[in-house]
């Protein structure tokens, strides 16, 4: 795949136009300006994790803890109560098991559809592609709130209403509508010289699909993967709508219930904030390995 | 004639609709005039599925837990599902839940006519007029906290039964004793009083009053003002659209202006327009300001989480009303499966044992013999409620007119509390909503 | 992308004919043309079906609701045009679509202008004078917020942003004690913190990307700049910018209508205030549909978005597509 035109690393298949064999980084002189910069960027980190810090410290206060000190004390002897009470009041296992199945099957299928999608259009050239593209991004972007009631009562009709299934449907259908508009612009640069080549070699349009297109684009499709499953995992309003059952929800929707008429359980919710980030920003990490790695292995070729 | 050239979608959209309207009917007409309380019922291996969102530590969440043992041990072999309930969750989506086959037996649900009011509309909600009168329950509940129970066309006050309330709340005053023995100050009987109070913390350098504008708390004490200058058919034209409410009139007009005087000479503190109900709490818990006027909701968590010093509350004086009302409804949806055990499992709740429980747990209960009541602090909190209900002093709660009157009052006195409108521009603003609604629903 | 162009080309040529092949490559700049291959199609299929089903049935649902008046339950009342009628005499209506030009700003531009800008230091400035490792952990960092759910991080930003919160407090402990101020309960300084809260969200999301194009980039260009005796602004702005050209579409794109359709950020923080400072458009129509059960006004809002939603979409498209075409020139 050339460097060309495509939106995120695309370089693992890059045979001729991939940056020669990177020679050891030249370390340069850290001037003061240098450092300056190095200070500024710390600076700007610890704005950017205060709020997590606080989230962490919240979650291991006890209630009376918060109310004598409030939100911001650090604080007054650590209780591991808070996070446990936390869990078993919201039955978060269960929750997490909900996000996860629902958010990795959108990330699964979500990816697989777009590939698809971005194959006939990309690769496939099909007829009247800018208007698909345009199609695609409109599935993406229409806001959720006008959606709810017509999807409720298509969902009732066919007893989807309250399950998983129906939410899971959705948003691959929303997630894949991005990623048929982000991939597809990289398919259209992937290199004809292969794909002829295949064709030569008598494989059809699907083998051509999975033993070449699919391997080649991997650096693409882990990333697509991860904003999926980061952005499914998230999602708070049509999941509030959709799972009603206790045992439907996922994690954002069960914590909605610390939030009472009048008063909120705040140290509960700090301690869901932690326990539910973890996921989401485990994947993150993985992630960074996966980019990493697929960039190295293009870079070989 | 519009109509025939729907689309196909919004055809069968509209079947849908239709249908579903016709299957609530349906189902609301019959099974409920033969509920009756007593005999021998056999609930054997039948499941009840309740839901609620009151917390589990709370007066409520406590109570009824002891009711789900009590069905349980009544009538042997039944089960009960129970799910906690995210209150956002159920607000919001009520009518798409009630509309659907998810519907539980029987749920807690908010009270007024754009909550409990709307869904009875709809049709969603059981008629449950006889049930009532069968097992009894109007003989515990006065006559004010009847009128939230009872809703006619949407509108309370009368008529049909469609809810049956528990508990009770009302507004009053939290203090901080300690703070109070600090600064020489004594609980005042009289409002004069009371502002004096207000200036002598103020003079020493201590905002008196919690309050929380994005919220709540702040239409809570502008309506706490207006009622000191207002007679209950100010209330019922107010909330019931008797008569036509003159928002230039005194009652209101004082509060306003009392409340942006509160504000300038700084009783409440410019800079709470956009705290939250919670940050109101949490102040008057870290002692930053002495006085909170609030519900009967935070008495649970007040008496659970400050440990430091010592508080109690008293009415807000001068006053003959409070807002206040009955609390959160139990309904049983017209699609619900399991109706006469719902109807059991309420008569449960408002068994003297279940009562009594949740007046200790410190919650208000509507049926409690005061004299079980053990800790003096939860009786008097009691007591007050039921002195309130029994002089007709329940006066509801400001943003219950209309179902968007909430964000139009949290505006509205965000807007006073900064300054950018005048008190008299601010009942502008707040009039034009209201009457427009009221002309709407053609009153 | 010139650079990168012409080597695939010369390396093509190079190859000289090979046999077997189809005469007939009128089109070799547009890429190549697949005569004859139909099966494409299908693949569209699975995707167009889902989406007519989820997504298009469900807007022309909404489209037609928005001429009833509906509270969600029941028949929908045929009203025509009121609801829009009624929506263009709403100041609250007006003040929502204000107030999105702002957040575009807030969620769009300057988060991908400073986005680029960080993701070219971290990469080519931290990543060559100190280690990749920490340029790495850098963006770490800085896509932490895209992490946090909305909710809960509004309400931690609500604590810190609290008249005796954390930011005053810090302010005056440095001496900026002038700076304090109620920023989430000021009208004047409501918008803009909100806005401020938004960047801090959305910015991780381009550094993210632009770090991933960045990787693209032939790091012999940078050295022959350098050697050219190019300062880095010079190599950023000529080479930098030029090679992220895609990125920079999607990234304004998604980052333009996420900002359009902004809700859960409001939801928390302000709920719309104080008065209606900091009302959305989305926020707007959740309420019509959610609190109020006035599904038809809703609809009547949700609606206009779309129209306005689809308008912006298509520009961006067709700037990109003119620009990949360019590109290829």
């Amino acid at each position: 795949m050339t460097a060309v035109a495509g939106p995120p690393s695309t370089t693992a298949a890059v045979p001729e136009t991939a940056p020669p064999a990177p020679a050891p980084p030249r370390r340069r002189r850290r001037g003061p300006v240098a450092y300056a910069v190095y200070v500024g960027l710390l600076v700007l980190v610890a704005v950017f994790l205060a709020p997590l810090l606080v989230i962490a410290i919240n979650s291991f206060k006890s209630a009376s803890d918060f109310a004598a000190h409030g939100p911001l004390a650090l604080p007054h002897g650590w209780h591991l109560s808070t996070i446990t009470r936390f869990w078993k009041q919201v039955d978060f296992g269960t929750k997490l098991l909900n996000s996860l199945e629902i958010s990795a099957a959108v990330a699964v299928l979500g990816t697989a559809l777009a590939l698809l999608n971005s194959y006939a259009i990309g690769i496939g050239r099909v007829r009247g592609r800018a208007v698909f593209l345009v199609f695609f991004l409109m599935v993406n972007v229409v806001p959720q709130e006008g959606l709810v009631y017509p999807l409720y009562y298509m969902a009732k009709q066919v007893n989807l209403y309250d399950s998983k299934l129906a939410v899971i449907i959705i948003f691959t259908v929303i997630q894949s509508a991005f990623g048929t508009y982000l991939l597809s612009s990289v398919l259209a640069e992937f290199p004809a010289e292969i794909i002829e080549a295949a064709e030569i070699d008598g494989a059809n349009s699907w083998r051509t699909l999975t033993r070449i297109v699919v391997p080649m684009s991997w650096p693409t499709l882990s990333v697509m993967f991860t904003f999926f499953f980061i952005w499914t995992w998230n999602e708070f309003f049509l999941p509030l709508v959709f799972l009603i059952s206790n045992d439907n929800q996922t994690v954002p929707v069960g914590l909605a219930v610390l939030q009472g008429q009048h008063l909120m359980d705040v140290t509960a919710t700090s301690a869901s904030a932690l326990l539910g980030v973890l996921p989401a920003l485990l994947f993150f990490l993985v992630f960074q390995r996966t980019l990493t790695r697929g960039i190295a292995a293009g870079a070989l070729k | 004639m519009r109509f025939r050239s729907l689309s196909h979608p919004r055809r069968a959209l509209v079947a849908l609709a239709a249908a579903s309207l016709a299957l609530a009917g349906c189902s609301s007409s019959g099974g409920s005039s033969d509920a009756k309380p007593g005999g021998t019922k056999d609930y054997k291996g039948k499941t009840l599925t309740l839901w609620h969102y009151e917390g589990a530590d709370s007066a409520m969440g406590i109570a009824w837990n002891q009711a789900i043992k009590d069905f349980k041990a009544k009538y042997p072999g039944v089960k009960v599902k129970f799910e906690a309930k995210g209150f956002e969750q159920i607000r919001k989506n009520a009518s798409m839940i009630l509309n659907s086959d998810s519907a539980p037996d029987i749920l807690e649900y908010g009270k007024g006519n754009g909550t409990a009011g709307l869904l009875s509309k709809l049709g969603l909600l059981t008629n449950m007029t006889d049930v009532v009168k069968n097992y009894g329950w109007d003989k515990k509940l006065s006559a004010s906290l009847q009128t939230t129970a009872r809703y006619t066309k949407g509108i309370m006050g009368s008529g049909d039964w469609y809810g049956v309330p528990n508990y009770g709340e009302y507004v009053m005053v939290y203090y901080n004793k300690k703070m109070f023995a600090k600064y020489g100050v004594q609980v005042p009987t009289t409002f004069d009083q009371f502002v004096s109070v207000l200036d002598t913390f103020k003079q020493k350098g201590v905002t008196p009053l919690a309050n929380a504008g994005a919220e709540y708390p702040a239409q809570q004490i502008f309506y706490e003002l207006a009622l000191s200058k207002a007679d209950r058919q100010f209330v019922n034209d107010y909330e019931l659209y008797q008569h036509k409410v003159d928002f230039h009139g005194p009652e209101l007009t004082y509060a306003a202006q009392t409340f942006a005087d509160w504000v300038n000479k700084g009783y409440i503190a410019k800079d709470s327009a956009n705290l939250k109900a919670q940050d109101m709490g949490n102040a008057f818990e870290q002692q930053k300001n002495p006085i909170m006027i609030s519900g009967s909701w935070w008495y649970g968590s007040f008496k659970n989480e400050i440990k430091n010093f010592d508080w109690g509350t008293f009415l807000f004086p001068g006053n003959k009303m409070d807002p206040g009302s009955s609390g959160n409804l139990w309904i049983v949806p017209t699609k619900a499966k399991n109706k006469s055990m719902a109807y059991d499992f309420i008569d449960i709740t408002m068994q003297p044992d279940v009562q009594n429980l949740l007046g200790n747990s410190g919650g208000v209960p509507v049926a409690a013999d005061v004299s079980k009541i053990t800790d003096p602090k939860n009786k008097e909190l009691i007591q007050n409620f039921d002195t309130l209900s029994q002089r007709d002093g329940l006066a509801f709660y400001p943003d219950w007119p209309t179902p968007s009157y909430y964000d139009t009052l949290v505006a509205g006195v965000q807007e006073l509390m900064n300054g950018s409108k005048s008190p008299s521009a601010f009942l502008d603003s707040i009039a034009k909503p209201y009457h427009d609604y009221v002309a709407q629903i053609g009153k | 992308m010139t650079l990168s162009v012409s080597t695939t080309k010369s390396s093509r040529a190079a190859a000289g004919p090979r046999p077997g092949r189809r005469p007939a490559r009128r089109n070799a700049r547009r890429g190549v043309r697949r005569p004859g291959r139909r099966g494409y199609s299908l693949y569209l299929l699975p995707g167009l079906v889902l989406s007519c089903v989820v997504i298009v049935v469900p807007v022309i649902a909404n489209v037609g609701l928005s001429f009833t008046s509906w509270p969600g339950v029941g028949n929908p009342e045929w009203i025509g045009t009121r609801n829009y009628q009624r929506l263009f005499q709403d100041e609250d209506f007006w003040a929502s679509f204000r107030h999105t030009a702002a957040i575009v700003l807030a969620m769009a531009i300057v988060p991908t202008v400073l986005g680029l800008v960080l993701a070219a230091v971290l990469f080519d400035y931290v990543a060559k004078r100190f280690s990749s490792r920490s340029a790495t952990l850098f963006r770490s960092a800085l896509y932490v917020p895209q992490v946090l759910p909305v909710a809960v991080s509004g309400i931690v930003w609500s604590w810190l942003l609290l008249p005796d919160g954390a930011v005053n407090t810090l302010a005056k402990d440095i001496g900026l004690g002038g700076l304090a101020r109620d920023w989430l309960g000021d009208p004047n300084s409501a918008l803009p913190s909100v806005l401020g809260i938004m960047v801090w969200i959305q910015l991780g999301y381009p550094v993210v990307m632009f770090m991933a194009g960045l990787q693209r980039v032939n790091p012999e260009l940078y050295e022959a700049a350098e050697m050219d005796g190019a300062g880095w602004w010079q190599r950023f702005r000529r080479i930098t910018i030029h090679q992220v050209r895609p990125e920079l579409y999607v990234v304004l794109a998604t980052t333009t209508i996420a900002a359009l359709k902004t809700f859960a950020q409001v939801f928390v923080l302000t709920r719309g205030g104080p008065g209606n400072a900091t009302l959305v458009p989305s926020y707007f129509a959740y309420r019509s549909f959610f609190e109020n059960a006035d599904v038809g006004y809703g609809s009547a809002i949700s609606s206009i978005m779309v129209v306005l939603i689809l308008v912006v979409g298509a520009v961006f498209v067709r700037l990109q597509t003119r620009a990949d075409q360019e590109g290829r020139r």
